[in-house]
């Protein structure tokens, strides 16, 4: 009888011991692999392209902001949004958080108009980019300095 | 499948075919980067934040979102959308935990 007890208890451990758990606690290896940083962001989104600065990105962002949990961001693009011509997308990164990635937004000529807006999270003082990809290929970029007194990450 | 509240705003509200108008989406949703602590407990909240947001405007997918941890608690997206034809706006949102939410909206031209 205690023999069959141990050994189904052994039984038990080596089967609960065997389950890998998905999401580990102290933010493991899985999730950390999807932080990158703004060097890294960028090549990821061009490809290695150089993206050129262009006065057809309206970035609008605080110079200095209240609140850093609570950052206003929009981009607007001068483009005609034919379906020759439109901004295929709109990528947001940040160059001092975690991870520089914000947010990526793929547009079609649907939208009218290539213009995206939102709020976002800056842990402290760092640019806020906006990479636009072009439907010809080009990138175009424009960076913002936010100036953040209280961060906004916790 | 727990539900969210959440609004689609379209401006202006009176507008015809062939008129680009300004959308947003609200959502009510905590966006937990995974870094925060509690502060009573020590540990780290796990990551609970939307990770992709899609607009489909009368069947077709007008706009996708790859969201990423860092936007801000009960996030905005605003755009902007070509009306062409009576119909549905429908936003389909997913979060990192594998949470999936709808909200639609009647497009109504007139004239």
């Amino acid at each position: 009888m205690q023999r069959r007890n141990f050994l189904k208890n052994v039984g038990v451990a080596l089967a609960a011991s065997a389950v890998i758990p998905a999401v580990s606690f102290a933010g493991g290896t899985g999730k950390d692999a999807n932080k990158m940083s703004y060097k890294t962001a960028l090549s990821a989104i061009t490809g290695g392209k150089t993206p050129k600065a262009s006065a057809k990105v309206h970035l609008k962002a605080p110079e200095i902001a209240e609140n850093g949990a609570v950052v206003p961001v929009t981009v607007n693009v001068d483009s005609p949004m034919t379906a020759n011509d439109y901004v295929k997308a709109i990528h947001i990164l940040n160059t001092k958080n975690g991870n520089a990635r914000t947010i990526d937004v793929f547009l079609t000529p649907a939208n009218g108009k290539a213009m995206f807006s939102t709020r976002i999270k800056l842990g402290g003082t760092q640019d806020v980019v906006a990479l636009v990809e072009l439907s010809n290929g080009d990138y175009l970029i424009a960076s913002q300095s936010v100036k953040v007194t209280i961060g906004g990450c916790g | 499948m727990e539900a969210r509240k959440s609004l689609i705003k379209i401006k202006p509200k009176r507008y015809k075919n062939g008129d680009v108008v300004k959308v947003s989406f609200m959502v009510m949703h905590p966006m937990e980067t995974g870094s925060r602590k509690d502060k009573k407990t020590k540990k780290l909240i796990p990551a609970k934040y939307i990770n992709s947001v899609k607009f489909n405007y009368n069947g077709k997918e007008i706009t996708t979102m790859k969201v990423w941890e860092s936007l801000s608690v009960n996030p905005v997206f605003t755009t902007y959308m070509k009306v062409d034809g009576k119909g549905k706006l429908k936003v389909t949102y997913t979060d990192n935990t594998g949470e999936v939410n709808e909200k639609s909206k009647k497009i109504k031209p007139k004239g």
